[in-house]
This record gives C-alpha cells, structure tokens and sequence, in this order.
C-alpha cells in the first residue's frame, strides 16, 4: 500500500511535537522559580514556597487568607498588603485601587504580585486567626422579599470574632459561572455562639453570589466559608454610638448590640437609625422593640423613605439621612458622639456630611464601607 | 462591518473569566461587529438616539444613588435602586475603568425594568454595544424604549 500521503502530515506532526517539547522545557527553566521564602511581619511567619504563582495564592495555599471579593481576578482591591522587599513597580492592574500614599508605602495588591524571589511583607496580624471551614447551611429564612438570613454550622470548628467583622462565602461555579467566587458579608450572629455564623444576604440582581443564595443554596449543603476580616467594631468607651444602616447593613449592628447586651454594656447610650423604603423592606423590628425593652439607654429609630397607604406607618418617614439630621439637632444633646455606619460609598458619604455638619469629626466616624 | 484590531482585542475581553465571571457575550455566538450592527438598525428602528439613551439612563443612576440603598421613586414615574459593590471594572475596549454600581430601573406604568451598570451606560455610549444575547446586562433596544420612553 503506498503511504506516501502521509509524509506530508507525519513530518509536519513531528516538527510541531518537536518544538513543543523545547517550549515545555523552555517553560520549565525560565518560569521555575524554585522555592522562596516570604517573611511576614518581620520574621513572625516564615514560609518556604514554591513560586509561580501569584501571591494571594501562594498565601492562601498556606493557610493565610487575605481578603478577597473577586478571587484574584483585579477587580475589588480588597487583598492589599505591604511588601517591603522589591518586587519592581506598581502594575497597571494595581494604580487604579491605590492611593499614592499606599503606593508610598509600597502597598501592593497581593493577586497582581506573582512570586517569584524571597519577599518581605506586612500584614494586619488578624489575619493569622483567618480560617477557611467547611460549613453545613442549618437554615435559609426569608426576612423580606430580597434579603435572606443564612446560618451556617461550623461543624465543629470556631471563629473568633470582634461583633462587626465579615466572612466571605465561597460560590461554587454554578450555570454559566465557571470559577468560584467569594463574597463578603457581616456576620449578624452574636461573637459568643462562636460555632456558628449567621449571615444576611441580600440580592443584587445579576449578583453571582446572591443569585446562587437566593435561588440555589439549600439547607443542609455545605459551603465553604472563610474568615473572619475587617476591622469594623465599636469603641470601647462610654460615648453615644450614633449608628446608621439600611437593608443587609443590619447585619454588624445585630451582632454588635446583642454582644453589648449579653456583656452588660447597657450603660452606654445608643441611638440605632435604620432605613427602608417601605414596610416590606423592613425587618427584625420585633427584636430591636424587644432590646429596647431590655435596655433603656438603646433608642431605635426606624424610618420609611416611601410608607405606602396599606403600611400604616406612624413612624418617622424620609430618607435616613435626613432623620438622622432632625435626631441630631433636635433630639440628642450636646454630649460627645461617635458615628457607626454600614451600607454602600453613597450611603457612607450622606452619613458623614450629616455627623460632621452637626458636630462630630470624621475621625469619630467608623463605617464597613461593604462596597 | 470590518473586524477591528480594537474590536479583536476588547472580544478577548469579553469572554468569561477576564474582567466578569460571566463574561459579555451571553449565548450569542453572532460576530462582535455583527451584534453591534444589528443593534445599531433596531435603535433606528425603534428611533432611539445612543447619547440621549446613555444621558437618561446616567440620570437615573444618578437620582437613584440618592436612595441610599434603598428604592426610591424619580420624576413620579419611575423606581431605581442601586446597589454598589466592592471594586472596578475594566471596559473590554479599554478605554475606562467604572464603579461596580447596578442600577434597577422600573417605569411604575408598565412595570417593565432595566437592569443595568455603570459600564453598560459607557458601552451603550461610546461602542454601541448591549452585550450580547443571554447575557445578564444585555439591554434590549425595545425594553429600552418601554421603560424609558413607555
């Protein structure tokens, strides 16, 4: 049989399989980085690792979680950590979520950074008591139409949390979503039921981590969680707390205000202002009737922007902004005052026009900023 | 319509996994320029002009935003809530980098919405570009006119 057609291909496959095989082993000398250490914290933690990868990775694949909203994809900004080593100029990818103080400061976003020489770098020592666990979902339960609170059981593991810290969820891939995704949100669970952790999720539509809680989480499945981040807690001091939320910004307040209960600070004066358009965005109103029952220095102020006729609404009415303002002239005195807030940059930003127009510093202010 | 270098380039983008987890081209397996093109005629059709499009759809954002998070009714007709979330976006075409803010339009009359964010208005302004078909920002030329005009 005459096989000559084959030639032609024959060489052609084996020129191609010759010149991959130089580009693998290419590939393996010029991006072998061999191991290298990272030095956390002036020595606190030395890590021997391979290199190659980026180092949010390379961190997390060793126990050590920075934050992350995008999972290494540059595009949240969240997973900033301070390399005093050279690691070669600030990258495009990583300007846009610096301050030209971080950038001084060598500030670096860690999922741009790819490994490759020993590094020297700083991180909150929080970060340290961040675990990733494997959770079971205990219970789903609708608090309005778009907001669900989600209680995971830790299956015997345990965080330690400061009331007003977040987890991050880990979304498998789902649909068209390939990759997982981690998103963060405030635990609303008290510190001390530490084997548990109680979230409030609400839907964003298009939102990949909010679709699949609201129209894919079962009970009973597991997910992964890790945590918990962030810095966002009350002061320890006898100053009115002036505290400002809307919809899932509910969460850290719920958490911060039953741990203030359970540890007997009910001497402190609190002042909870909370926002929804209509009754039916509002929720958890029985529990916070109840903690001002039990606690009278705790003053709620809950407000409608919209109140529809079949609401029957005798409360305040307006956006929480301006309640907040007639409070704050009217109603609070002159005694020192702290802000505590929680919502998204715009709402941040009302808030702290308001407060410092009547009086209290921005330096007073303190705010999970969840965007 | 010619396949730009621009266009060959922001389509690498578009794909999931590189700026969005679910990428810009939904289902759609038309060519860039071809979705582009098409679009282009239904506007003319539906007598849509881009840059009123994109001042409107901006100018609900914008009084949305007020609501702090919350709905929030504008010029009597319409509810918008926004919502922000941590972080920017890249355009595909490169040319802006935007806040990850969504918008929810609903015109109280129809009940129709748009589901839209800051990127979508740059892309419906500056490349006449929706997404393409099944993708979740995908912004029709007839709901367009609905909500906003309806």
């Amino acid at each position: 049989m005459d096989l000559s057609f084959l030639e032609a291909p024959l060489i052609i496959a084996g020129i191609t399989g010759v010149f991959a095989g130089v580009i693998a082993i290419l590939d393996s000398i010029v991006n072998n980085y061999g191991t290298v250490t990272l030095s956390i914290n002036g020595g606190k933690k030395e890590l021997s690792v391979e290199g190659g990868t980026n180092l949010l990775n390379t961190l997390s694949s060793e126990g050590i979680y920075l934050p992350s909203a995008c999972g290494g994809r540059g595009s949240c900004g969240a997973c900033k950590c301070q390399i005093t080593s050279d690691v070669g100029p600030h990258l495009p990818t990583e300007t846009p979520y610096l301050t030209k103080e971080e950038m001084k400061d060598n500030i670096r976003l860690s999922c741009q950074i790819k490994v490759k020489t020993d590094l020297n770098l700083q991180i909150p020592d929080s970060l340290f008591n961040v675990k990733q666990i494997k959770s079971k979902v205990v219970t789903i339960k609708d608090v309005t139409h778009d907001i669900k609170e989600v209680v995971f059981d830790l299956q015997g593991e345990t965080i330690d949390f400061v009331a007003g810290m977040y987890m991050q969820i880990v979304v498998p891939g789902y649909g068209k979503i390939k990759g997982s995704t981690q998103r963060a949100y405030s635990i609303s669970s008290n510190p001390s039921d530490n084997g548990m952790c109680e979230l409030l999720i609400r839907l964003v539509p298009g939102g990949i981590a909010t679709t699949y809680v609201h129209e894919h989480l079962q009970q009973g499945q597991e997910m992964e969680l890790i945590g918990p981040f962030g810095d966002f807690e009350r002061t320890m001091d006898d100053t009115i707390m002036v505290c400002v939320a809307g919809g899932s910004g509910m969460a850290p307040f719920k958490s911060i205000l039953f741990d203030m209960l359970e540890k007997g600070e009910t001497g402190r004066e609190v002042w909870y202002f909370f926002g929804a358009r209509t009754l039916k965005d509002f929720f958890y109103m029985d529990q916070m009737k109840e903690l001002e029952k039990q606690w009278s220095n705790f003053h709620f102020i809950g407000a409608l922007s919209e109140p529809q006729p079949e609401d029957d609404w005798d409360g305040e009415t307006g956006l929480i902004t301006d309640v907040l303002d007639k409070y704050l002239k009217e109603k609070m005195g002159d005694k020192k005052k702290q802000g505590f807030l929680c919502g998204s940059p715009g709402m941040i930003n009302a808030c702290n026009n308001v407060m410092t127009d009547n009086g209290i510093t921005l330096d007073q202010i303190f705010y999970d900023k969840f965007a | 319509m010619k396949q730009t270098p621009a266009n060959k380039k922001a389509l690498t983008n578009m794909v999931p996994g590189i700026i969005t987890a679910e990428g810009f081209l939904g289902d759609d397996h038309r060519a860039l320029t071809e979705i582009i093109a098409e679009d282009q005629s239904h506007f003319k059709r539906e007598n849509l002009d881009w840059e009123e499009v994109a001042e409107k759809l901006q100018y609900f954002m914008d009084q949305g935003r007020k609501g702090l998070g919350e709905p929030i009714t504008v010029d009597e007709n319409w509810i918008v809530r926004t919502d922000e979330a941590r972080g920017h976006l890249a355009c595909p075409w490169e040319d802006g980098v935007f806040r990850k803010i969504n918008a929810i339009l609903k015109n109280k009359k129809n009940s129709l919405t748009l589901f839209y964010t800051e990127l979508t208005v740059h892309l419906l302004k500056e490349h006449q570009f929706l997404e393409g078909k099944g993708s979740t920002f995908r912004l029709e030329p007839h709901l367009i006119k609905e909500v906003l005009y309806g």
